[in-house]
């Protein structure tokens, strides 16, 4: 039985890569410009992003739960801790201001679902409106632009050829990765999002494990929020607008299941690298952004749609 | 097993992806030896950056080189427009026109496409010179309307309108965006030779109609004797004249807009709008892919390129005059 779970999940990431694999063919097929170093570390770059927010998304979702709240935090945080540069705190007590400001709002929302019994897309809804709100006030609308060399280096800086933000993406999804497979908490997410009742009733403390998982899901929206500020040399009230849709995307696409229980971590980061490359390969081939967004969204459908199909073949 | 039916769906994938690719590449060939000139709108979902789009077309075909034109989905979306910048350059592009959706944030994708040594020229929305200054980056020129300019003259038919006595609002745009910036400052500038025109209200409506209308509706209750408003674009003066029409006050505030929409003009002509601001988003483009043309033949360009600004009042607003070129 176990044997089988886990060969299910290895094949489902398996095939989620072999659709990144065909479809980097396909551009490099069409297009010189493609396969060439310098535009995969770009692409590698340009997701970073979404990808980090999308780890926390991952967790949340294998507790059957969703986060909508991503992108508005990450601007809450990112204005907070660019506040706090312009303020002239020091830059690791200027990054804590931020990520507090994000594991904060992350943890408002777990306690909001696990204590008060929201269902989670209303909480992190309101929180949505109420952290983009926040950072507007905030900032009374504005950006706060300007930062020091080494501020920046979160974003331009390379460690042996690789991109900061690479850097920073890959150190995110190991760490993830294990926490997800080899803890607890990982353990009980999938357990959560199984069947809760069962959990609670095996004497799991459900309630401060999802508290943990939003929170943390709230915190690597703000770590998402270092790099974006850096990269944009500016940190602005608007910013990370419909990115919970972008992290809900790669998430499914990378085979976790919007009804919990299942779903891997390194899915996740294949399935923004699909989103990532697709945006790049139809930019190279100057085609438009309206048809960008119906070659994402039938990706998307067509992803899950193969999911469930397989999912009806096992049973 | 699943793994392979897994992978047939994936295949499949791949294959619908190739589809939608070979549909969209109609005479697109990436591999002909024109030089490339690339066009990064703020958005695409606007008949203003639709006119510049259709000039810079005419200008590509004149001047015989490729054109691609590349937006954000979302018009404020800065992150999403550096990151077509950083793909363009991947794809070697031979010149860059930009629209930056953030005067700040597009500076560090310019030092990149500096880097590459691709030319950058700036279109409608000017970059902010201190901060392109400290990056080392450089902009080759810019092409675009001059809205101080155009706020002047907004200001200066408001005033004439008041009989130089009265009390005005102003709606906004995002604060900190230079195009709403200039707008504003040219409006208050041609305001302070009236001393006795009062402004009661200045407020953001953030570029948007629903909010015009919002806003404006908020203005009406906290001063219901305000005479006229300027709005910094016409999509919040189409959203304020609604609130205005709702108060049963249509045609007794004069509504000041920018950016003569054809929604607009017809707002004018029928009495609910007195006067808007025309750009010329079709040269502007054209202007734009004709200096990058220059540049790549090794030509000097001026360094600041002005389009021409129209005031249109009910006289002018169903003329060709304003329309097109």
């Amino acid at each position: 039985m176990k044997f089988r779970v886990s060969l299910l999940l290895y094949s489902r990431q398996f095939g989620t890569l072999v659709g990144l694999l065909a479809l980097s063919t396909v551009l490099w097929l069409l297009t010189p410009y493609f396969l060439t170093l310098s535009n995969l570390l770009n692409i590698a770059e340009q997701t970073a992003i979404i990808a980090i927010v999308a780890v926390g998304m991952t967790f949340v979702i294998i507790t059957a739960g969703i986060d909508l709240s991503v992108g508005s935090v990450l601007a809450l945080s990112g204005v907070i801790m660019a506040s706090a540069l312009h303020a002239g705190v020091p830059l690791p007590a200027s990054l804590l201001a931020g990520s507090g400001a994000g594991l904060f709002c992350g943890l408002l929302n777990g306690l909001l679902v696990a204590q008060g019994r929201l269902p989670p897309f209303i909480s992190t809804l309101g929180m949505m409106s109420v952290a983009r709100g926040a950072a507007l006030v905030f900032t009374e609308g504005r950006a706060i632009s300007g930062f020091s060399e080494s501020f920046r280096h979160f974003a331009s800086g390379k460690i042996l050829a690789l991109p900061m933000p690479v850097v920073i993406m890959l150190t995110i999804y190991f760490i993830a990765h294990v926490v997800l497979t080899k803890t607890k908490l990982g353990r009980y997410a999938y357990a959560i999002g199984g069947n809760e009742e069962a959990t609670v009733l095996s004497g799991v403390n459900v309630r401060l494990y999802k508290a943990v998982i939003y929170a943390l899901c709230g915190l690597l929206s703000s770590i998402a929020a270092i790099i974006l500020t850096a990269r944009l040399n500016s940190a602005q009230p608007i910013a990370g607008i419909m990115y919970e849709l972008d992290a809900i995307a790669a998430t499914v696409i990378g085979g976790t299941s919007l009804m919990g229980g299942e779903g891997t971590i390194w899915g996740t980061l294949i399935g923004a690298l699909i989103m990532g490359v697709l945006r790049n390969g139809l930019t190279l081939l100057g085609i438009s952004s309206f048809v960008q967004q119906i070659a994402i969204g039938s990706v998307i459908i067509l992803a899950v749609l193969a999911d469930m199909m397989l999912k009806a073949r096992n049973r | 097993m699943h793994t392979t039916i897994r992978n047939l769906w994936m295949t499949l994938i791949a294959g619908f992806a190739l589809l939608v690719l070979m549909g969209c590449q109609r005479g697109n060939n990436p591999s002909a030896d024109k030089p490339t000139v690339a066009l990064v709108l703020k958005t695409l979902n606007n008949p203003f950056f639709m006119d510049m789009q259709k000039g810079a077309q005419e200008a590509a075909q004149k001047y015989g080189v490729r054109l691609l034109v590349q937006a954000a989905e979302r018009e404020l979306d800065v992150e999403k427009q550096m990151q077509i910048i950083e793909t363009l350059i991947q794809g070697k592009v031979s010149a860059l026109c930009v629209t930056p959706s953030g005067s700040k944030e597009i500076v560090p994708a310019i030092v990149k496409a500096n880097r590459a040594a691709i030319p950058v020229l700036i279109v409608d929305t000017r970059v902010d010179s201190q901060t392109l200054r400290e990056a080392g980056g450089k902009v080759e020129a810019f092409i675009g309307s001059d809205n101080f300019a155009g706020g002047r003259l907004a200001g200066e038919y408001l005033a004439k309108r008041l009989g130089q006595k009265g009390k005005a609002a102003i709606l906004e745009g995002i604060p900190g965006h230079e195009t709403g910036d200039s707008r504003l400052r040219g409006f208050k500038q041609a305001l302070a030779n009236y001393p006795d025109v009062q402004i009661v209200s200045s407020q953001t409506a953030n570029w948007e109609r629903d909010q015009g209308y919002n806003v404006f509706q908020n203005v009406l209750e906290s001063h219901p004797d305000v005479q006229a408003l300027f709005a910094c674009s016409d999509l919040m003066a189409l959203g304020a004249i609604e609130a205005i029409g709702a108060a049963g006050k249509t045609g007794k505030i004069t509504v000041v807009g920018f950016d003569a929409l054809p929604e607009a003009r017809e707002a004018i002509q029928k009495g609910k709008m007195d006067a808007t601001i025309a750009q010329f988003p079709i040269q502007m483009g054209a202007i734009a892919v004709e200096n990058a043309c220059r540049l790549l033949k090794g030509e000097t360009v001026p360094r600041d390129i002005s389009v021409k600004i129209q005031l249109v009042t009910r006289e002018n607003a169903g003329s060709d005059l304003v329309s097109i070129h």
